[in-house]
């Protein structure tokens, strides 16, 4: 009883907390980056500021819109939140640790990028389609790439759920190995996709042709656009916490002990910001890529995938296990 | 003598049919389960134009008699009746599947023949897995589906792609599981795995790159084909290799893929013929904007796509969710070629199920969103109310596969346990219900937020289109060039994967290594026959002349001997 009640509390605060900090986490990103190139950088409130502003501004529906037009930002927005409910961020054992199979975790984001997709498509103009198309194209190799990602870790933690996964990374001795490095560097080329970030996409983009993410939303406007960007705020925060979970779980708390939170609240907001200024310190040192070069560097993730399971077969053929 | 191999203990016998012999009919939980596979598409379909056909009741017996035989005789009775009586439903529609349609059939006849009276073995499952992958569709032999399947009129292609391909693996499931059952090898099942695999990856790619809507719906049924092979050839080879729980999971995998299939696949297609019948035409190149003149057709052909991708909430994700965790487990444990051949099949249904996606995207954004591109698109009106009220049906019953998918399991214990005994079931690990109730939660914050903070004020205007100005008075719905077509959309696939699988033309590999060379083999074959008719008297004689030389010579070697 009492398990449940501080399962409860803690999904309270773990919801609370990645619905309301995650614009934070953009403006952290977007200040890292302006910073490393020399510039002072919007504030890093500036997220909420954008969203306050998309909320008080008159929606411009096309008039070549369809009655589904005002479904599909819902569709994408809930589809992310149920997955930022289900992966674990400060706390492991949340009240929603049950659902949170990786697979399902998977069909919820394609359930998002198919409510984009298709809002693109919507009022038929050439840069949405062109824009769904590409991410068709992306999505592709990152679900084989999870997928095969999701075997390496079922192999190790013998659970499929991303709570399950994360505790036996933490407590199960697992260790270093390459399976688990080659995961890793397959998991972040997985994660930059999916956000839609250098070298992938580029979110900070203004030319139409090279848009793919945000090519989808360009008919959009006002409180519309606004949900589409706080889904995408909330898809960064998803993959980090995601990241964190499971790679580096160290230091995350469980709900049925009350003293190990504050321990977790601190852990994952450091590794928050370290993995912020990661990722711009990175998107400043590539270079966007091609959009047809981009499935090889998806098929370099896939490749790296299938290699961390093979490793994993080999060592217990040679453990005798 | 008629020797026939008893499939079924009780029966029930009929006294029509041959002389001494007649019908022997029965029913055991496999069979009821693929009869209420086939129930609600038959009063879907029934419902239609083709009810008035004496050939769609014949198709239709064919069917039942071969689900409810209690011994070979009856159920190879059964699935010719099927096969002639959809060959002329196909004629029907089109001359020209229909002949190519013939041939795969007789060809699926042939090797269900011999299999049925010969003792069980590798031969025997090998000749059904031949005879029945033909029909079903399976790889290599599935290049045919494609064809045939969209020749006929809408509801008999829907009874064809969800019914008849079901009641061919219903015979494979039969005959693997049951009748062979105790020869089982693993081999058999690996043999399956990897057919299944090559439909999943080859149906999927097709369908996200076909142009016609029912093409591309015929091919995405040999991907679902392909996904119950797969999900059956794991249960049978973990039968043989003795791990029933393994087993039992990968076979709730297929058979709820089977319903699910059953139910979405032949909306979709009802919902196919109704836009053909609307805009004459049912290329994705020539459509657009649909939604606005059939919003309810619309709205369903949105639900039966939902189901096609396997989203979650769907009808088609608890069957992905359980075959991707039987890839899994089965990858788990066992020789390192086996646990790496796994992997890489769970990268093709990662694959797949991306493709699968991206092509229900693409039957809902180019076929009913944006804007029309030929002007019988835009004029389209509201399909009529029986095709409503059929593919609303199979909608409704969407639902229950959708969010209760553990009630529909525990429905299919039975089957589980007669097809593996003593199997321990596993409960589902995916709970719908939940995340159903968590998104309704979700989009009801957000509706009450929008509502709280935001302004209420919309305006209607022209769209943005990167810029470019409103088109002129005389382009109603703007230039029609300038929105992606269903080709323009795949494309990007077509260069990255299509290329490197069906080759610069798209020819499916199906059609270039299997059906070519029997094309090229029946040529051959016509010419050496021509010359014979056409040989001289003289020419003849010597034939005569030497076929008896060689008879006598044959005669005294023997004897000889």
């Amino acid at each position: 009883m009492l398990r449940a009640l501080l399962a409860v509390i803690a999904t309270i605060i773990h919801s609370v907390l990645v619905f309301g900090l995650a614009p934070l986490l953009m403006g952290i990103v977007s200040k890292a980056r302006a910073r490393l190139l020399g510039r002072t950088g919007p504030p890093y409130l500036q997220p909420y500021r954008d969203l306050a502003k998309l909320l008080r501004k008159t929606a411009l529906i096309p008039d070549t819109a369809t009655q589904f037009y005002k479904i599909w930002p819902f569709i994408t927005l809930s589809a992310t939140a149920v997955a930022a409910l289900l992966v674990p961020s400060f706390s492991f054992g949340l009240i929603t640790a049950p659902l949170s199979d990786f697979i399902t975790l998977i069909g919820l984001f394609a359930l998002a990028r198919g409510a984009t997709m298709l809002a693109g498509l919507e009022t038929g103009f050439g840069f949405g389609g062109a824009g769904a198309a590409r991410d068709t194209l992306f999505s592709l190799f990152t679900e084989a790439a999870v997928l095969v990602l999701v075997l390496t870790f079922v192999l190790l933690a013998h659970t499929p759920t991303v709570d399950g996964i994360g505790i036996q990374f933490r407590d199960g001795h697992i260790g270093l190995s390459v399976s688990l490095g080659f995961a890793f560097a397959a998991m972040l080329c997985v994660a930059l996709t999916e956000t839609g970030r250098i070298p992938v996409d580029n979110p900070a983009g203004h030319l139409e042709l090279g848009m793919v993410h945000e090519a989808m939303l360009l008919e959009y406007s006002g409180r519309y656009l606004a949900l589409f960007y706080y889904a995408a705020a909330l898809r960064l925060m998803i993959w980090m916490s995601l990241i964190s979970a499971i790679f580096l779980p160290f230091g995350l708390a469980d709900s049925s002990a009350m003293l190990t939170w504050p321990g977790g609240l601190v852990s994952w907001g450091v590794k928050l910001i370290i993995g912020a200024f990661a990722l711009a310190a990175f998107e400043v040192a590539t270079a966007k890529m091609r959009v047809f070069r981009v499935p090889e560097f998806l098929g370099v993730a896939l490749l790296l995938g299938i290699l961390s399971s093979v490793f994993l077969f080999v060592a217990t053929k040679l453990g005798g296990t | 003598m008629v020797c026939y191999s008893r499939v079924v203990n009780q029966y029930l016998a009929l006294s029509i049919g041959l002389p001494g012999h007649g019908f022997h009919l029965a029913h055991d939980p496999l069979a009821l389960l693929f009869l209420a596979i086939l129930a609600p598409q038959i009063i879907a379909t029934g419902l239609g134009p083709d009810r008035k056909s004496v050939a769609y009741w014949f198709f239709i017996a064919g069917m039942v008699l071969t689900v409810l035989a209690a011994e070979a005789f009856t159920l190879l009775l059964g699935f010719e009746l099927m096969s002639a009586a959809s060959w002329l439903l196909v004629l029907r529609g089109d001359r020209k599947p229909a002949t190519l349609y013939a041939g795969i059939a007789m060809f699926s006849g042939a090797c269900l023949l011999p299999a049925l009276f010969i003792p069980p073995g590798g031969i025997a499952f090998s000749l059904i897995l031949l005879g029945a992958g033909a029909k079903a569709g399976l790889a290599p032999l599935h290049a045919w589906l494609p064809r045939a399947h969209p020749a006929p009129s809408a509801g008999v292609s829907a009874l064809m792609s969800g019914g008849m391909v079901k009641v061919a693996l219903y015979i494979l499931i039969r005959y693997g599981f049951i009748v062979l059952g105790a020869a089982a090898q693993p081999w058999w099942g690996t043999a399956l795995i990897i057919a299944g695999s090559a439909s999943v990856l080859i149906g999927s790619l097709r369908a996200m790159l076909e142009v016609e809507l029912k093409t591309i719906l015929a091919c995405s049924t040999v991907e679902h084909v392909g996904l119950i092979a797969v999900g059956l050839g794991i249960a049978l080879r973990a039968k043989a290799l003795d791990d029933p729980s393994l087993a039992a999971l990968a076979l709730q995998g297929a058979l709820l893929c089977a319903i699910a299939h059953g139910l979405f696949k032949p909306l979709l297609f009802l919902g196919a013929g109704a836009v053909k019948h609307a805009t004459g035409t049912s290329s994705l190149d020539w459509l657009g904007g649909l939604i606005r003149g059939m919003p309810k057709l619309g709205g369903l052909m949105l639900a039966g796509c939902f189901g096609m991708a396997a989203l979650p909430l769907g009808p088609g994700f608890a069957p992905e969710f359980l075959l991707l965790h039987a890839v899994i487990n089965a990858a788990g444990t066992g020789e390192i070629i086996a646990r790496i051949g796994f992997t890489a099949l769970l990268a093709i249904l990662g694959l797949s199920a991306a493709l699968a996606l991206g092509a229900a995207v693409r039957i809902i954004g180019i076929g009913f969103l944006g804007r029309p591109r030929s002007l019988r698109a835009a004029a389209a009106e509201e399909a009529e109310q029986p095709v409503l009220f059929g593919m609303g049906l199979l909608g409704i019953l969407c639902i229950p596969v959708a969010l209760f998918p553990g009630l529909i399991l525990l429905l299919l214990n039975p089957v589980i346990n007669q097809l593996i005994p003593g199997a321990a079931q596993t409960p589902l690990g995916y709970a719908p219900a939940p995340l159903a109730t968590l998104l309704l939660l979700a989009a009801g914050a957000t509706y009450a937020a929008l509502k709280r903070y935001g302004t209420k004020a919309e305006r209607e205007v022209h769209a943005f289109n990167g810029g470019f100005g409103k088109p002129p008075a005389w382009l109603p719905f703007g230039d029609p060039v300038t929105q992606a077509t269903g080709t323009g959309f795949a494309e990007p696939i077509q260069r990255v994967l299509g290329v490197a699988i069906l080759g610069v033309k798209t020819i499916d590999p199906g059609e270039l290594y299997v059906l070519d060379p029997l094309r090229r083999l029946n040529v051959q074959f016509t010419r050496a026959a021509e010359r014979v008719r056409r040989a001289t008297i003289r020419q003849r004689l010597a034939f005569v002349f030497a076929a008896l030389v060689l008879f006598l010579a044959a005669l005294g070697f023997v004897q000889g001997a």
